[in-house]
Formats: structure tokens, C-alpha cells, sequence
């Protein structure tokens, strides 16, 4: 499991790719939970792209909403980005696609989230 | 062909998940049902370390036998306390994220993964039978076979 951030606006961008399981949870959480700090309104918004993303256990899922709940509590927004079909039936088992909000790709969730940021983000 | 192993808790999961994944392969199962079986085990196996064995040491114990051409038979076994994984009640989902509980998604998953399975509490173990067919349960259109 890997994770890479870049900084786009107001919208960290987290790019995971590789396999969350009970092993690699932990990683998972320590890389995504920091930046769940300061994640409020129109402050900072977090957008996970999840499209290199082959494997999520309940382990990571469990990752997902700490965070979820965590930017919720401060009125902040976190979406996901990309996810692969099989994760995306996994979602929906768990019901996590009605609560948590998710993009075809990284280029419409930034175009919901903030529009200034699609610039950056083409030019990347 | 079949197949056994036996491993100590610390690394059950990783290893049974392992195991399983290429018991799977071997039989001729498609991607997309091996990372099936590698989620439900790794849910199986997480749930026993947890609450047969309270997270204190023991050991797991893992065979696999193939039926016939499309089912594999895995038969989970541990020493710890009474612990049934098909009676654990399944969460309330319908909720909002406010009142969602961060654990319990383990039980409908592996509910959605398998295709049949029994328990019986024998000698003091616990003994989970499973059994998974070839065919994907989920739907995935990027299924590599």
C-alpha cells in the first residue's frame, strides 16, 4: 500500500494505491488520519483517489469511516475518487456508498469539491 | 487436491489469507474469486483471533479440499472460546454515518462471499466449514480471469 499527497487549492488530494488489508490498515490510517485535522468547510477538503486501489478489507473500510466521522464532526468534507468495481460492491455491501459520497475519477470529484482546483490539476 | 496448514495467530491472517488465495488459483478459480475468497478468509480469520481467542496467542488451522471442478471446500479451525461467526448478528446499516458503528461490515461480507457454510463446537474447537463456488459472487466488469 502506498500513499502519495499533493496539494491542489483548498483540496488535499491522496492518491492510494495497493492493497488495503489487516496488514497494511494500520499504514493506512496513519497516512490518511492526519490529514483529516484542519478539514473543515471551505478551509480544507480531502479527496481520496482510490482507483489503484485492488484490494479493501473491513479493516480498511473501518480506516475510511474513523476518518469520514472525523471530518463530519467538523463540518468538513472527505470524498472518494476512482474506486474499482469489486471495491464498489464492497461499498455496497457495507451500505458505505450511502455515506460516503464517491466520483467516477479524480477530475469530477475535483470539479464538484473546487473548481479552482481542476486547473492545477490539469497541468499536472 | 488438498491442502493444510497450521499457524499461530500473530501471522494467522496473512498466512490463511495466503493459503487460501492459492489453494484457489490452483484450482483454476478466476481473479476476481480469488481476492473473494482472500476478503472472506481474512474476515474469517480476523473474527477468530478476536473473539475465540481474545486476542491472546493460539493457533488456526486452515485445509482445503476440492470437490469437484467448481467447489473448494475450507475448513476453519481454532482452540479458543465458543465463537460462532454465523451467529453474530449483522449491523444496522441503514443508519446515517453519525450512528454507524466502525466495526460489524465483516459479518455481511462474508455472508456475500460465500456460498454455503455450517459450524458445530466439537472437542473443544471450533470448526467452520465453508464452501465457495468457482463463479464470482460479486459483480465486477473488470474481472481478470
Amino acid at each position: 500500500m502506498e500513499c502519495k499527497v499533493r496539494t491542489l487549492a483548498n483540496v488535499v488530494l491522496i492518491e492510494i494505491a495497493g492493497r488495503i488489508d489487516h496488514g497494511t490498515a494500520p499504514a493506512f490510517g496513519s497516512a490518511l488520519l492526519p490529514h483529516v485535522e484542519g478539514c473543515t468547510g471551505e478551509t480544507k477538503k480531502l479527496l481520496l483517489d482510490l482507483g489503484a486501489v485492488n484490494y479493501m478489507s473491513s479493516a480498511g473500510l473501518r480506516v475510511l469511516m474513523i476518518a469520514a466521522k472525523g471530518c463530519r464532526k467538523q463540518s468538513g468534507k472527505m470524498v472518494l475518487a476512482g474506486l474499482q468495481p469489486t471495491i464498489k460492491e464492497i461499498f455496497k455491501i457495507g451500505r458505505f456508498d450511502m455515506v460516503l459520497e464517491s466520483f467516477a475519477s479524480v477530475r469530477e470529484a475535483l470539479a464538484a469539491l473546487a473548481p479552482a482546483a481542476v486547473a492545477s490539476y490539469d497541468k499536472s | 487436491m488438498s491442502g493444510h496448514l497450521t499457524t499461530p495467530t500473530i501471522d494467522a491472517v496473512e498466512r490463511c489469507t495466503q493459503f487460501a488465495a492459492a489453494q484457489a488459483h490452483e484450482a483454476g478459480f478466476s481473479l476476481a474469486r480469488v481476492r473473494e475468497i482472500e476478503l472472506m478468509v481474512e474476515e474469517v480469520v480476523a473474527n477468530i483471533c478476536r473473539h475465540s481467542y481474545g486476542d491472546h496467542p493460539g493457533n488456526v488451522e486452515l485445509s482445503c479440499e476440492r470437490l469437484d471442478g467448481a467447489n473448494l471446500a475450507l475448513e476453519f479451525i481454532d482452540y479458543g472460546r465458543p465463537f460462532d461467526i454465523l451467529a453474530l448478528p449483522m449491523p444496522d446499516l441503514a443508519v446515517d454515518l453519525d450512528h454507524r458503528d466502525l466495526g460489524g461490515i465483516g459479518v455481511p461480507m462474508f455472508r456475500a462471499l460465500v456460498n454455503h457454510a455450517t459450524y458445530r463446537r466439537e472437542d473443544l474447537r471450533n470448526i467452520l466449514r465453508v464452501i465457495v463456488h468457482a463463479a464470482p459472487r460479486l459483480r465486477s466488469d473488470s474481472a481478470a480471469s
